[in-house]
C-alpha cells in the first residue's frame, strides 16, 4: 500500500496491510492533489483526520496513551507476584483491576438462555469435509490389524558380546552383510548366503571394539576401540586402510555422513573426521560434559543429533560444526541419550530414547527444538528403529523396573500408541539394527543372542512406497560438508 | 408548508433502548449472515434501515436472538449495559476468532432524570444503515472462516448489576493481538453505540 495520504480516504482504516479492494464508503471526497509535490492550483488544504486508523495514523481513541507512556518510561524493577498482601487488599485490588478503559467497573456476563440450535451445519463444503473424515476413518480402521510376528526369524549366537549399555557393537550395511563385535573379534555375517568370517581380534586383552559402522555405501567399516582408537577397514580385502587419531577415551558412538566420519567418546569430545584428507581432523566439538553415546546423521545429512552420558542431547547443523555452536541443546531427559533415530518419512523429526532413569522416547521438531511427543516406557531404551514402511517406531528396552524388560515395543506413530511388543531375550537387549530393506529388526542381547525379527514388513501395498523411496535415494544428492 | 413542520422526534429512554436493541438483533443477524456461522439458507430477508436485512429462519437462533435483545433492552433502560460483545469461535477447538465489539454510552442524565431527546429517526436510521453496510462488507478484509464455527454474545455491565437466570459470568474471551478496525457509529442522543471488530491474525498475512 503506497503511503498516500489520499488513499486512506476511501478506505475503511486497517491496520494492517491488504491488496483487497473495498466497495468505498463515500462518505469522504477523495483529494487526489493532495500528495502531489507539484502544486496545480491552490487547494483548500482538506485536512481529512480520519475517525479510523490507517497504518500511520493510528486510532487514537484505541489507544490507551496513559498507560503506553507509563509501560515506556516507568523503571520500576519488575517485582515476583508471589506477595504477602491480604485477603482484602487483593479483593480491592480484583475489583480495580476489571475497569475499562474509562475507569468504570464493570462485569461480565455471557447470554446462555435458550439453546442454540444444534442443528449441524448443511453448508455443502462441511458436508465434503465430513465424508472425506469418515472415508478416511473407515481407512484407518482397515489397515488391520498388522500382523507382528510372534517369534523371531534366527537366532545366531553371539558368544563373549559384551554387555555395555554405551557400545554399539552392530551394524548392517547395504552391502547385507551385518558387522558384530563380540568381545575382543569382529565378525562379518553375510545375510544372503549366511557366510560368517572373522575380519578382526584384538589382541592383549585391554581393548576391544566399541562401535562399528558401515559407511553408508558400504565400502568402508569404521571401527572404533575401547583404547580410543579409530580405525577404516576395507572388508572386500579385509584390510586396515587408516587409523584416525583425536580421541583420548573410548569411542562409543559412531556415524557416517558421506565422506565425513563423525565419532563421540568417552572424552566428551565429538570429531568429525574426512576420511579422504590426509589431515584428517575436519572439526572437534568439546559440548559434552560426559560420554558421548549416542551420535546419528539425519538422513539428508544437514544434521547431527548427539545425545550424552550426561542426559543432554544437541542438535547440530553440519555447516556450522566447526564454530562447536550447537542449534538446539535439549534437557528434557532425566538419563543417558544413547537412542536416537530420524524418521525416514518426515524431515527434521528425531525420536530420542533415554536410559533407565528416563525410559522416555521423545520426539522432537529439530527446526524449532520442540518436543512433538512423549511417551514414557518405564524402561532403559537402547536403540530406536523408524519402520520405512509402516508409520510406526520399534524400541529395544533393557532394565526396567516395572513393564518393557528386555522386550521390543513397537508404537505406531504419531499416535504414539503400543502396536505391540516382542521379545525372548533372557536379559537386556543392547543394540538395535535394522536391515538394508527395512524389513528385518535385529536386536543383540546381554544373554549372547542376537535375533532376527521381520517386524518391519510386509512393505505397503504396491510396494509404490519402498520403491520410490530406493529411487530418491539414487537420485538424492547428498550436501556434503562445504570447507 | 405549515402541515410538514418536521415534527419533533422526541426519543425517550425507553425509545432508545428498544431502538438500540432492535440494531443489535439485526446486527446479529447480519454478523451470523455474512460470517457463514449459519448456512445462508436458513436466512430471509426483510426490509429494515431501507436496507434488505437477512433475518435467521432457525427457531433456535431465533429465540436465543430475542430473548438476548429483550434483556439487553431491559438493561439500556436502567443504563446499565456498557457493551455487548458478539464473539464468533471455532468449533473445534473453541478459539476466539472474532469479536464484535459494540460499546454503548449512555447519557447518564436521562437515566436519572427522567428527559427526554430529540433527534430525527431519519437521521439514525441512516447512522444504523451505514453500519450495516460496513458489517457486510466486511467480509472482504476479514479473514475467511472456513471451520464450523459457533457464537456467544458477552454483556458487559455495571457491577451491582445482578447476574440473570440465563446469564452466567463469564470471561472476555479476548483474541490474543488481534487486528483490529473501528466502524461507524450511531447516537440516538441517550446511548451512543460504537461498533470494533477484532479478529486473530490470518496466519497467511504475516510475512
Amino acid at each position: 500500500m503506497k503511503a498516500q495520504r489520499g488513499d486512506s480516504l476511501n478506505r475503511i482504516g486497517t491496520l494492517q496491510d491488504d491488496s483487497t479492494t473495498v466497495p468505498p464508503i463515500t462518505v469522504f471526497r477523495y483529494h487526489s492533489s493532495f500528495s502531489s509535490s507539484i502544486k496545480k492550483h491552490p487547494v483548500s488544504a482538506f485536512f481529512f483526520i480520519p475517525s479510523v486508523g490507517d497504518r500511520f495514523l493510528p486510532n487514537r481513541c484505541l489507544m490507551d496513551l496513559d498507560k503506553a507512556h507509563t509501560l515506556l518510561t516507568s523503571k520500576t524493577p519488575q517485582f515476583n507476584t508471589s506477595s504477602n498482601f491480604n485477603q482484602a487488599y487483593r479483593q480491592k485490588l480484583i475489583e480495580n483491576l476489571s475497569l475499562d478503559s474509562q475507569g468504570r467497573p464493570f462485569k461480565i456476563m455471557v447470554f446462555r438462555g435458550s439453546p442454540k440450535s444444534s442443528r449441524k451445519s448443511i453448508r455443502f463444503v462441511d458436508e465434503l469435509r465430513q465424508e472425506v473424515a469418515a472415508i478416511f476413518e473407515k481407512d484407518c480402521k482397515q489397515t488391520p490389524y498388522r500382523c507382528i510376528p510372534k517369534g523371531e526369524k534366527r537366532v545366531l549366537d553371539a558368544p563373549r558380546l559384551r554387555n555395555d549399555y554405551y557400545s554399539n557393537i552392530m551394524s548392517w550395511g547395504i552391502n547385507n552383510i551385518l558387522a558384530v563385535a563380540l568381545g575382543p573379534e569382529l565378525y562379518l555375517w553375510n545375510s544372503e548366503d549366511q557366510a560368517v568370517h572373522k575380519l578382526l581380534q584384538v589382541r592383549g586383552g585391554n581393548d576391544w571394539p566399541t562401535s562399528v559402522t558401515w559407511s553408508e555405501d558400504a565400502s568402508t567399516l569404521a571401527v572404533g576401540y575401547m583404547c580410543s582408537n579409530l580405525q577404516l577397514w576395507d572388508v572386500e580385502s579385509s584390510k586396515l586402510i587408516r587409523s584416525l587419531q583425536g580421541h583420548s577415551g573410548r569411542i562409543a558412538s559412531t556415524a557416517w555422513n558421506g565422506h565425513i566420519l563423525t565419532s563421540g567418546s568417552r572424552d566428551k569430545s565429538i570429531i568429525n573426521h574426512d576420511v579422504r584428507a590426509a589431515n584428517s581432523l575436519a572439526s572437534c566439538i568439546k559440548r559434552h560434559a560426559d560420554e558421548v553415546c549416542g551420535l546419528k546423521w539425519s538422513t539428508e545429512g544437514n544434521r547431527l543429533a548427539s545425545g550424552g552420558n550426561e542426559n543432554l542431547l544437541y542438535i547440530w547443523e553440519a555447516s556450522k560444526m566447526s564454530s562447536s555452536k550447537f542449534l538446539h541443546r535439549l534437557s528434557d531427559h532425566c538419563a543417558a541419550v544413547k537412542a536416537l533415530a530420524w524418521c525416514p518419512y518426515q524431515n527434521n523429526v528425531l525420536a530420542s530414547g533415554g536410559g533407565l532413569s528416563d525410559g522416555c522416547i521423545k520426539i522432537w521438531n529439530t527446526e524449532k527444538g520442540i518436543c512433538i511427543n512423549n511417551i514414557e516406557t518405564k524402561a532403559q531404551i537402547c536403540g530406536l528403529e523408524w519402520n520405512r514402511h509402516h508409520k510406526e517406531i520399534l524400541s529395544g528396552h533393557g532394565y526396567s523396573i516395572r513393564e518393557n524388560q528386555n522386550k521390543l515395543c513397537l508404537w505406531r506413530y504419531p499416535s504414539m500408541t503400543k502396536v505391540g511388543e516382542l521379545g525372548n531375550h533372557k536379559s537386556r537387549i543392547i543394540n538395535l539394527c535394522q536391515s538394508p530393506d527395512g524389513i528385518t529388526v535385529i536386536s543383540a542381547g546381554a544373554d549372547e543372542t542376537l535375533r532376527f525379527w521381520d517386524v518391519f514388513g510386509p512393505p505397503t501395498a504396491g510396494a509404490g512406497n519402498s520403491m520410490v523411496s530406493d529411487l530418491q535415494g539414487l537420485l538424492s544428492f547428498r550436501t556434503s560438508l562445504l570447507r | 408548508m405549515a402541515s410538514r413542520t418536521v415534527a419533533k422526534d422526541i426519543i425517550t429512554l425507553r425509545g432508545s433502548a428498544a431502538i438500540v436493541s432492535e440494531f443489535f438483533g439485526y446486527a446479529a443477524n447480519s454478523i451470523l449472515y455474512n460470517r457463514g456461522v449459519y448456512p445462508e439458507e436458513s436466512f430471509a430477508k426483510v426490509k429494515k434501515y431501507g436496507l434488505p436485512m437477512l433475518l435467521t429462519q432457525d427457531e433456535g437462533v431465533k429465540s436465543f436472538i430475542s430473548n438476548l435483545t429483550a434483556q439487553l433492552s431491559e438493561w439500556l433502560e436502567a443504563g446499565k449495559l456498557q457493551r455487548v460483545v458478539m464473539v464468533i469461535m471455532s468449533k473445534a477447538a473453541n478459539e476466539v476468532l472474532e469479536r464484535w465489539n459494540f460499546s454503548i454510552e449512555t447519557d447518564s442524565d436521562v437515566v436519572e432524570k427522567g428527559v427526554s431527546r430529540e433527534k430525527s429517526d431519519r437521521e439514525i436510521m441512516r447512522e444504523i444503515q451505514a453500519i450495516m453496510r460496513q458489517i457486510a462488507s466486511s467480509i472482504t478484509y476479514l479473514p475467511c472462516l472456513d471451520e464450523p464455527c459457533v457464537f456467544d454474545v458477552l454483556a458487559y455491565t455495571d457491577t451491582d448489576v445482578p447476574v440473570p437466570f440465563t446469564w452466567i459470568e463469564s470471561d472476555p474471551k479476548l483474541i490474543a493481538n488481534p487486528q483490529m478496525v473501528k466502524l461507524h457509529s450511531f447516537d440516538t442522543k441517550i446511548h451512543k453505540v460504537d461498533t470494533l471488530v477484532s479478529y486473530k491474525n490470518d496466519e497467511w498475512d504475516e510475512q
